[in-house]
């Protein structure tokens, strides 16, 4: 809202300029734009307007006005609050005087939908169509408005004075003098004055001569009835329409003008009457038209003023500040509410009657507010509430979500947050049940059309993002949600690894990362949670097979599959962008399979005080035996005293047959009583061979 | 040969010898070779003046002893830069770089979201997570923005085609669409919980923004609630300042101004002084001084009646931040998208 302060002064009377300075106004047009600002309504810019020599300077103040306040999207509105601040009157311009209301009404105008048109007001002009004098012409483009001609201007001069939408007909194109307000009917059409053809809906209010709709109601006129040169007699229209309807009007046309946007944040319906006086006395002061019959007033059931209670000690209460009675009546008055104290003395209560424009107060909050306003926030003391129970404990997710980045930052993982909606296609590429996707219906763009039904997509684009860029090395994680229509939102955990996982280093050469870089920090992950991660071949989408493993996490005697890890197929990441043949591995896991409850749990057991004995086994086995199968059969068969077996080399030769593969595996044996005797040992360890013979048919190298 | 000649010939063969010194086995050998008690080539030099004629005797012997001496103090220079250059058994070069290990870090919005769940924590706050598809009363009706609301213009919203199942967990209504803000976690606990309520909740949210510097289609939130039997506007401004100046700086200037948000009456913008210039004016702060950090007010009495706390015995505050913002003042970051590119040239300025 933009609007000059020369014309805001006529209407509130504030000298404001270095040449008239009172003593309780603003001493410039800065400390004024402040003084605004600081009771809510921001003024984002004050720019100088050039102004006749001699005279106080002048300026636009560019204001923004909130949603609750239309009654504000006025100089007369401003005025009002200005008036306020200073103490100082407002004053109404000046309008028509009345005509006599037994005159024959020239115009008859019938309301079908009451329900969203509860005021209609018209009346006819005579007019000689024109430019406006230049002074009106300037104020509207003060206000961004461009001119057009007196008759449209003065209406759009109105609006912006006093917050009430018109519109002007030319008389001689309607099917005569008679308004109908009704809705349309289907598929009824309108060429609006933006010359666009519209089809309307039923659910669209109109107003309408005897034959057809001549405007879209509260929107924008239409281009049959537009007053243009030739017009010699107007209708104007000063109404209130429904705010939803002129909402719902507009969103659906994808139509919004000055008017709509008064309208559905709520007018004030007892503007319309005032509204057309004042545009048949500026019709007549600029010499555009003069007044032809009676003004013909269609408002079948004025409501009832909303009248709201404001009890001093609540207003305290809310604002941890006892303000001074006398401060708030005079404050609402000059804010045109109607104060009439109900209750005086140490805790006044007042019946507060709301004016018709303030459609945003309706309870005592809302009067709280006025007052706090115009108090001043910065008035306020400052205090710091009193905990009345102890604190609680975040959820579980917090701990779980700190854990999960110590642990993959100290594994040379950094965090990624990446959008939550996806292409299409790229989550198609991991998930292949279409059905499963969540669709936007509104997206910005096909690049976020469905939501992620995984973090995979995101992640590697991140990846791909850092790769283009000369990085090699990248490692990413990412915590976030997920989204499928089958299970909802759930909380997942992705990595991405590709590039060295060791630089190249004056000590060695580079070593590449594969997939046991990833199986290793999700083992790793696992035991930062007190659980065991074990990993079995298997396929899925976008992963490669032979290099794919569902991830398990042990809890106890329970082994629940809780993910996926392997590498990404290298087709899929060449689409996504990624140049060269470099190998990425991912993986992504539920994140709700990740809890710290093995740790709540935790007893320390006792450290050993017996040595433990160590055999390494060198076996010849079939190739494809996994070596978990191998761990298994020598766990079952070593008996309680095996503590660990690990696996520390993995040969294939010349010397190991064609389709073999030579396992070390080191078996450490230790008892929690007494030191293991060499005898002991070596019988746990026949049996492991025999056992290991037995099932895989192994040998011993 | 005469004994001056001896002495030239000692001292010629000296200087010979030391310039091959290159250890301190090569020094001690050269040492016992001329400075030996009994085998070196001094003491036999000494020795031998027996035969020299008397009066030549005191002559030579000041000539000899000036050898002596001269070997010694080129022995001594000798051995003192041998130590100076010596690097002990099994010694390494140090200033060679040392292994990289792994080094990832936290996500710059991570780092600015635990820093602010810290401090209300340590103010007896309780974090909450909640879900980011919410249905619509969650999202708006509940806190006081009916259907065609105008209000709802300033959250502009992504819709889901078809509903999904809700709260998270399927649990809750159908989700239709990308939470606005993380309020709809704070009605959720009201519905669950009696007062007093003390709560933050951060996470992301949706706005279908066209992408620029300042703003983002996701982007991280964080909002608070505190409700009670006595809680005022002054305790608002309380807590937030005490949040701003421990967050920031302990001399950082706070303002708030009047505002609207539907869910809160009275509602106020709160600008703290420019941590660019400290409130002197720059081109960030637009030369006002101040930097608009985040928006906050009264429980509207409405979103209480909604959740079905007695609006006439509970006041309650309510505050949102929007956490992408405070990183980038706090980081100096140019560009809000470049927090989801995850680019490592950004990322890895941050701590772990």
């Amino acid at each position: 809202m933009r609007i000059l302060v020369s014309w805001l002064q006529e209407l509130v009377e504030l000298p404001v300029g270095p040449a008239g300075a009172g003593p309780a106004g603003p001493t410039n047009i800065a400390e004024l734009a402040d003084a605004l600002t600081m009771r809510g309504f921001e003024v984002g810019a004050v720019e100088p307007w050039p102004v006749a020599e001699g005279a106080p300077p002048d300026a636009v103040l560019d204001l923004e006005i909130t949603t609750n306040r239309p009654d504000c999207l006025s100089v007369f509105g401003i005025a009002r609050e200005v008036g306020t601040i200073y103490a100082a009157d407002c004053r109404l311009p000046e309008i028509e005087s009345a005509v006599a209301a037994d005159q024959d009404a020239p115009l008859a105008i019938s309301i079908d939908d009451a329900d969203l048109c509860p005021r209609y007001v018209g009346a006819l002009a005579d007019v000689e169509v024109g430019p406006s004098p230049r002074w009106l012409a300037a104020r509207l483009e003060a206000a961004d408005v461009r001119p057009i001609n007196n008759v449209v201007d003065v209406t759009n001069y109105v609006m912006l004075e006093l917050g009430q939408p018109m519109h002007a007909f030319d008389l001689a194109k309607l099917a005569g003098p008679e308004i109908r307000v009704r809705r349309a009917a289907d598929g009824e059409r309108i060429r609006t004055l933006d010359g666009v053809e519209r089809t309307l809906q039923p659910q669209m209010l109109t107003i309408a001569d005897a034959q057809q709709p001549q405007a879209i109601a509260g929107v924008m006129g239409g281009a049959d009835s537009e007053v243009g040169d030739a017009t010699r007699t107007i209708v104007l229209e000063a109404a209130y329409f429904n705010p939803i309807s002129v909402r719902r009007t507009s969103k659906r046309l994808a139509l919004s003008t000055d008017a709509s946007f008064r309208f559905e944040r709520g007018a004030d319906v007892l503007a319309p009457l005032t509204a057309i006086a004042r545009a048949r006395h500026l019709l007549k002061a600029i010499g555009a038209g003069r007044a032809r019959g009676a003004i013909v007033d269609c408002f079948p059931a004025p409501p009832d003023p909303i009248v709201v209670r404001l009890r001093h000690h609540r207003l305290g209460h809310v604002l941890g500040q006892t303000v001074d009675p006398s401060f708030v009546a005079p404050t609402l008055t000059r804010l045109g509410f109607a104060p009439r104290s109900e209750r005086n003395g140490e805790s006044p209560v007042w019946r507060v009657t709301v004016p018709s424009f303030r459609v945003d107060v309706n309870r005592e909050e809302d009067l709280i507010e006025e007052v706090a306003r115009h108090h001043g926030y910065e008035r306020l003391p400052t205090t710091f509430p009193a905990l009345t129970r102890p604190p609680q404990a975040a959820g579980d997710w917090r701990p779980r979500d700190q854990t999960v980045r110590r642990l993959l930052t100290g594994c040379g993982f950094s965090e990624a947050i990446t959008y939550g909606f996806i292409e299409r296609e790229a989550a198609l590429a991991v998930h292949e049940d279409a059905s499963d996707l969540v669709a936007l219906s509104n997206p910005l763009s096909e690049k976020g059309a469905v939501l992620r039904p995984s973090l995979i997509p995101g992640l590697v684009d991140s990846l791909i993002h850092n790769r283009r860029r000369e990085r090699q090395d990248i490692r990413l994680f990412e915590l976030g949600s997920r989204f499928r229509q089958g299970d909802g939102e759930t909380p997942s955990l992705a990595l991405a690894l590709t590039g060295a996982a060791r630089a190249q280093h004056w000590t060695g050469a580079e070593r590449k990362s594969d997939l046991f870089d990833l199986t290793g920090a999700l083992t790793r992950l696992a035991e930062g949670f007190g659980v065991h991660a074990a990993f079995e071949a298997d396929t899925t989408r976008a992963l490669v097979p032979g290099r794919t493993a569902r991830i398990q996490l042990t809890i106890g005697a329970d082994t629940t599959p809780v993910g996926w890890v392997g590498q990404l197929d290298p087709a899929l990441a060449s689409r996504r962008g990624l140049p060269g043949a470099h190998e990425v591995y991912v993986a992504e896991i539920d994140l709700r399979s990740l809890t710290l409850e093995a740790f709540a749990r935790l007893r320390a057991a006792p450290v050993p005080r017996h040595p433990s004995i160590v055999r390494d086994l060198s076996l010849e086995i079939d190739d494809a035996l996994p070596a978990a199968r191998v761990r298994d059969t020598i766990r079952t068969a070593a008996g309680p005293a095996l503590v660990s077996v690990r696996e520390v080399d993995r040969y294939q030769g010349s010397d190991v047959a064609t389709g073999a593969v030579s396992l070390s595996v080191r078996l450490t044996f230790r008892a929690s009583d007494r030191t293991l005797t060499d005898a002991e040992v070596q019988t746990a360890t026949d049996r492991v061979v025999s056992a290991l013979e037995q099932a895989h048919s192994a040998k011993l190298r | 040969m005469t004994a001056p000649t001896a002495i030239d010939a000692i001292r010629a063969a000296f200087q010979a010898d030391l310039s091959t010194i290159a250890t301190a086995q090569d020094l001690q050998s050269v040492r016992d070779r001329y400075l030996g008690r009994k085998q070196g080539q001094v003491a036999a030099l000494m020795k031998s003046m027996a035969g020299a004629a008397p009066a030549d005797r005191p002559a030579l012997g000041k000539a000899a002893n000036v050898l002596k001496r001269e070997i010694d103090a080129a022995l001594t220079l000798r051995r003192e830069t041998l130590e100076a250059t010596a690097r002990p058994v099994g010694s390494v070069d140090v200033t060679l770089p040392g292994r990289e290990l792994p080094f990832g870090r936290r996500h710059p919005l991570t780092l600015i979201r635990e820093q602010v769940e810290s401090i209300f924590e340590a103010m007896g706050f309780e974090i909450l997570q909640g879900p980011q598809v919410e249905d619509d009363h969650h999202n708006f009706e509940a806190l006081n923005m009916p259907p065609d609301h105008p209000a709802r213009d300033m959250q502009d919203t992504f819709y889901l085609e078809r509903p999904m199942p809700g709260g998270g967990d399927g649990s809750a209504r159908p989700a239709t669409l990308l939470r606005t803000h993380t309020s709809g976690m704070q009605i959720r606990y009201m519905e669950s919980h009696e007062p007093p309520v003390r709560i933050i909740a951060p996470g992301l949210v949706y706005r279908r923004d066209t992408p620029d510097l300042t703003h983002s289609p996701m982007f991280m939130q964080v909002e608070g609630l505190l409700v009670g039997e006595a809680v005022t506007m002054a305790d608002l401004k309380g807590t937030l300042i005490g949040f701003l100046r421990r967050f920031f700086d302990a001399d950082t200037r706070v303002m708030f101004r009047p505002s609207f948000f539907p869910y809160t009456e009275p509602s106020a913008e709160v600008f703290i002084s420019c941590v660019f210039c400290g409130g002197d004016g720059c081109a960030v702060c637009k030369q006002t001084g101040w930097l608009e950090i985040l928006g906050c007010g009264m429980v509207h009495p409405a979103v209480f009646e909604a959740v079905g706390y007695d609006p006439e015995r509970y006041t309650g505050w309510a505050f949102g931040l929007g956490i992408d913002r405070v990183a980038l003042l706090k980081y100096r970051v140019e560009d809000i998208r470049l927090f989801y590119d995850n680019d490592l040239r950004l990322l890895e300025q941050f701590p772990q």
